[in-house]
């Protein structure tokens, strides 16, 4: 069995880790918090199978840039019941960066405070630039070849 | 001049699948489905006093969760002159394993399947599950979800029960359009 694989499985059986939870507020304070870094918001959902396709590249992706002030933040849209699968699925591929769960009274003024475009469909991808300001949205499947290319205008 | 200069640019979206002909408010034109067999079936002999369409899906985590409350749905209307017309556009999930599940799931109703998603693209459905509630003239009164949760035992709006009922009442729907939520319908890719 690789290293990586190893550490995929030690993740998985550490068990779930709690999710913070995060409504509209929470989503502003957040990425005035990660400001001074460049952010890329992944909203997924452990039912999402393009979002469980996704997240490992993400997580390769932001490895590769992280030493240039790249950081993953994860936002899962699972309902409380699968908080667990979803903390799980993280561990599993091995995300280093804080993970919030979407815990909103409104969905539809979350999704509008993210994104007036989004129309909450996952999975969502959101590019913030190192003053806070967002830089660039992927809304629905992505490939990440297209979002490195976009991230390269961001430096 | 610039009347067909509108038309042509209509026409060219509408073959690119970009334009969604049916809003709300507005009267639906016919379009054409295909049942399980592959046999073509008009939507004019599809529908009643009122009209549900559904976009649903085998796969779909959260269409499934709702495969309970649709079998309610029917039970519940279909006596009142309610028609059901489910259709499954996604390319990704073949006529047969509609039918399967379809059989799997004890469906009362039959499951259409829009090739090509060409009437998902005239409604501009974008999740599984979406629904459109259509009057009798076969005009849009009432677009969304089926309810607001995923989880049944946390259901606070009834949306499409609401509609329904005031649809059969002859009043008009309060809430007519709603956030409708899901997987994403599963387009074929066409050629621009």
């Amino acid at each position: 069995m690789t290293r990586r694989r190893w550490l995929a499985l030690a993740g998985a059986l550490r068990g779930p880790a709690r999710l913070t939870p995060v409504d509209e507020a929470g989503y502003r304070k957040l990425l005035e918090a990660e400001r001074g870094q460049v952010l890329l918001v992944d909203f997924w959902a452990t039912w999402c199978q393009p979002c469980r396709v996704e997240l490992p590249l993400l997580v390769k992706l932001e490895a590769k840039y992280r030493g240039r002030g790249l950081k993953l933040i994860t936002i899962s849209c699972d309902e409380p019941e699968q908080e667990a699968d979803a903390a799980r699925f993280l561990a599993q591929c091995q995300v280093k960066g804080p993970a919030y769960i979407k815990r909103a009274a409104s969905d539809d003024r979350f999704i509008a405070s993210v994104d007036a475009k989004w129309s909450g469909a996952l999975p969502a991808l959101f590019f913030y630039d190192r003053q806070g300001r967002k830089a660039r949205s992927f809304l629905g499947e992505t490939e990440v070849a297209a979002v490195e290319a976009a991230l390269g205008k961001l430096w | 001049m610039r009347q067909a200069v509108s038309w042509l640019v209509a026409a060219l979206l509408a073959a690119a699948g970009w334009g969604q002909e049916f809003k709300l408010g507005a009267k639906v034109s016919d379009f054409t489905l295909k049942d399980v067999s592959g046999t073509p079936v008009a939507f004019e002999k599809l529908k009643g006093k009122v009209t549900v369409i559904g976009f649903i899906a085998t796969k779909c985590p959260i269409s499934n969760d709702y495969n309970e409350r649709m079998k309610a749905l029917y039970q519940d209307y279909q006596g009142r002159g309610v028609r059901f017309v489910f259709i499954n556009a996604n390319g990704t999930e073949p006529a047969s394993e509609v039918a399967g599940h379809a059989q799997q799931n004890g469906f009362p109703f039959p499951v259409y399947k829009d090739d090509g998603n060409v009437v998902a693209d005239r409604f501009g459905a974008e999740y599984t599950p979406e629904v459109y509630a259509l009057d009798q003239a076969g005009a849009i009164r009432y677009h969304g979800a089926i309810d607001d949760s995923r989880v049944a035992a946390r259901i606070k709006a009834q949306h499409l029960r609401q509609a329904l009922e005031a649809m059969l009442a002859g009043q008009g729907v309060e809430t007519a359009q709603t956030r409708a939520f899901g997987c994403t319908i599963k387009r074929v890719k066409k050629a621009s």
